[in-house]
């Protein structure tokens, strides 16, 4: 079973973030990372095309800079390869257009099932991988807690609010998972040394048959009109227990409607 | 000059770091406390990182080891310096280059096994009157009709409770003083052979420092490591890996590790209606540890890249000893006091990174000692040492492998 799984680079989550004060947009200039939400995908389908007893999994990311340190780390952990789109015109994509990108990235690597992370860690829109699925015309799955592939199947405990549905669906599907579904593997000595020799097929828009009026600023239909400081939260209310704590509690989640 | 790090050496590094913070950072406190790390502990982060083949990193591939280049194992060691002594023994291993000189059968019996993490060895050369001078030493080796008998006793020999052989260094010959100094592979079980106290330290809690002695250890031939006389040789050439990675490269770690904490702690602790990060006394703190950590991971660097060059390089990790050392000393010091009362108080790790410190100065040969190698490479080249444009100030073209051999 091959598998592709999409893989966010994205700015180290532990520097302070910038933003460019022109376009709003997050500055991605330094080195990139693999986004950690991608990383549960990574791990994800190496079990599965272990658990298949076949087949490779296939990385996709769109990123500026040709940046593969992200890439490296996730072909490190045991991906067979990986194909980044990179490329000038593609600056200022909103989600539809990363979507677009990825969406044509993927169709190129057929694979039996395409897994992505539920948001990222730096953008968080979490409209990505539905995009794609429906580019590709493909069933989408969301909030994926446990995946299990059986045949030409995908079955899927899906995080709900109230505890999970169980879903079925048919191959070839765009599944996203949530953080912590499984544990991601530590790359090992060897697995690091041999990932500077596994392929990373670099593209352009252009290669894919995109142009700067579908992807990039062109293409965005989304814009970042301004950025306004977050509120500070106000100080809460102090419940002091004087023997009738449980119920000042009660009253004040009723007052929520939370009860 | 070129300071980029290959790829796959960032996703190593970053491996590394992430191993430490979330296998092993969670461990310090309990092994602060009880003074131990449990066996079954120990055993289990081994296991971990051994899988991953993140063991015995620094040992050339042909004897099994990871094959990282000097420079490699200095970025690689001062990940180490995040967390502690035993940690790092345990999950990291600690194979002694001395040891490549075993021959093909003591390779079979005492290096690939520590290689592989099965055995485990101590540098046993410190004895109660022979300290900073390690040719002073009276632990005596005669010559018996096939082999060799060992007599006397070393003290504070590091992780000597867990380890199961020893390198022991010994007189041979003792007409010929530092020439007369042989190296001897000493199984803990061999009978003659004691434990004695564990010689309790200010820090480096988890990791033992003992007393050996030695009463007629009876080993044959093939216990004497390299060539009869050149123990002394073999110990200068070397524990200066060990010197520049253990205490050069794990200081600048270290440094760099109490000095995220200070600066965070800065940006945060507010005095006076503002962060203590903005008063200028405290800036000065930071700035200056800041300029430290940099400029001994430079020299560092510098010294691990004269290894690959192939040089002796003995002169650049004096001036490592000496300089990561105080350095890493200076940053901690200053950390207490930016942490005020919360610095000096157990509850945090400051004050034990504080004591765990003071140790660089001393052990693998302490500060004034390399002074006084760095100012006789000084006296004896003259320039050469510091002067880029004198002879042998630049080096051309590295190209030769850790250990002089091929990758
Ligand atoms: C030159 C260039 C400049 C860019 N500048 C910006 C910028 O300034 N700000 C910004 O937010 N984004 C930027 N992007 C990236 C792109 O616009 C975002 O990926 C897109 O907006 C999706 O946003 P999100 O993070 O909310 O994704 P979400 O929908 O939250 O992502 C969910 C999952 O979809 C997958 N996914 C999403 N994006 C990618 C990707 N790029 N590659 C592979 N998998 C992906 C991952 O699995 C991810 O976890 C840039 C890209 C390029 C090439
Ligand atoms: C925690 C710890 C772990 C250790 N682990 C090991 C180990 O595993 N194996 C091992 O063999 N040893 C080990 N040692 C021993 C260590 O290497 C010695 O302590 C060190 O070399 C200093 O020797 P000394 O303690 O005898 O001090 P001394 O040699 O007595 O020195 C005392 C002081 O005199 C100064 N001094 C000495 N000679 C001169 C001189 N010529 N000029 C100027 N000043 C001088 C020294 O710098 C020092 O300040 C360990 C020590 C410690 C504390």
């Amino acid at each position: 079973m091959n598998v592709v799984v999409c893989v966010k680079q994205i700015p180290d989550p532990a520097a302070p973030p910038a933003l460019d004060p022109g376009t709003h947009n997050l500055v991605r200039s330094g080195k990139l990372i693999l986004d950690d939400s991608d990383a549960y995908g990574v791990e994800m389908a190496l079990q599965l095309v272990d658990a298949a007893g076949g087949g490779e999994v296939t990385l996709v990311s769109m990123a500026p800079n040709g940046e593969t340190s992200g890439l490296r780390t996730a072909l490190a952990m045991g991906a067979a390869k990986a194909i980044l789109v990179s490329d000038e015109t593609l600056a200022g994509s909103d989600a539809l257009g990363t979507a677009k990108v990825l969406a044509a990235a993927i169709r190129r690597a057929e694979p039996d099932l395409v897994i992505a992370a539920t948001e990222s860690t730096d953008g968080y829109t979490g409209t990505t991988p539905v995009q794609v699925a429906e580019l590709l015309g493909l069933p989408s799955v969301t909030f994926a807690k446990k995946v299990e592939v059986d045949g030409q199947t995908v079955k899927v405990e899906r995080q709900t609010e109230a505890g999970y549905d169980e879903v079925t669906s048919p191959l070839p599907a765009v599944v996203t998972v949530t953080a912590g579904v499984v544990e991601p593997r530590y790359p090992s000595f060897k697995g690091i040394m041999a990932a500077k020799s596994k392929p990373v097929d670099t593209l352009t828009a252009a290669d894919l048959g995109l142009d700067g009026s579908q992807v990039g600023v062109g293409g965005a239909r989304q814009e970042i009109v301004s950025v306004v400081e977050a509120e500070a939260r106000s100080a809460g209310e102090v419940v002091v227990d004087e023997g009738d704590a449980h119920e000042r509690v009660i009253q004040f989640l009723e007052q929520l409607k939370i009860l | 000059m070129d300071f980029t790090v290959r790829e796959e050496m960032a996703v190593l590094l970053e491996t590394v770091r992430r191993f430490i913070a979330t296998e092993l950072a969670p461990l310090e406190q309990d092994v602060e406390e009880t003074g131990e790390l449990a066996p079954a502990t120990a055993r289990a982060i081994f296991e971990k990182s051994s899988a991953l083949g993140l063991y015995a990193m620094n040992v050339p591939e042909r004897f099994g080891g990871g094959g990282l280049s000097a420079v490699e194992t200095v970025m690689v060691e001062e990940q180490f310096g995040h967390t502690t002594d035993i940690l790092v023994r345990r999950a990291f291993g600690n194979v002694y280059e001395v040891l490549f000189a075993a021959d093909a059968v003591q390779a079979e019996r005492w290096l690939l096994p520590c290689v592989r993490g099965e055995r485990t060895a101590s540098i046993a050369i410190t004895e109660p009157n022979a300290g900073s001078d390690a040719a002073g030493i009276t632990t005596r080796a005669e010559r018996t009709g096939s082999g060799w008998r060992i007599n006397g006793a070393k003290h504070f020999i590091s992780d000597a409770a867990f380890s199961d052989f020893f390198v022991v260094s010994a007189v041979t010959d003792p007409a010929k003083k530092s020439r007369g100094i042989s190296l001897f592979l000493v199984d803990k079980a061999a009978p003659g052979v004691t434990l004695g106290r564990d010689q309790p330290m200010m820090g480096l809690r988890g990791t033992s420092h003992h007393e050996l002695f030695f009463d007629d250890v009876e080993v044959g031939p093939e216990h004497l490591l390299g060539v009869e006389g050149t123990g002394y040789a073999q110990v200068l050439a070397t524990l200066g890996r060990v010197r520049l990675a253990q205490v050069g490269a794990r200081s600048v770690g270290k440094a760099s590790h109490v000095l995220d904490l200070m600066v965070r702690y800065a940006a945060d602790r507010r005095q006076f209606g503002q962060a203590i990060g903005e008063f200028q006394m405290v800036q000065q703190l930071i700035a200056d540890s800041v300029v430290d950590v940099n400029a001994a991971r430079l020299m560092v660097l510098r010294a691990a890249w004269e290894l690959d060059a192939g040089r002796d390089a003995r002169d650049w990790i004096a001036m490592v000893k000496v300089h990561a050392a105080e350095a890493l000393g200076r940053v901690v010091d200053r950390a207490v006091q930016v942490f005020g009362g919360m610095g000096y108080c157990k509850d945090l790790s400051i004050e034990r990174y504080y004591r765990d410190a003071r140790v660089a100065r001393i052990y693998d040969g302490a500060s004034e000692i390399h002074r006084m190698v760095v100012a006789r490479h000084a006296l004896e080249s003259g320039a050469a040492l510091f002067d880029s444009m004198a002879s042998g100030g630049w080096v051309l073209e590295p190209t030769v492998a850790l250990d002089g051999g091929p990758r």
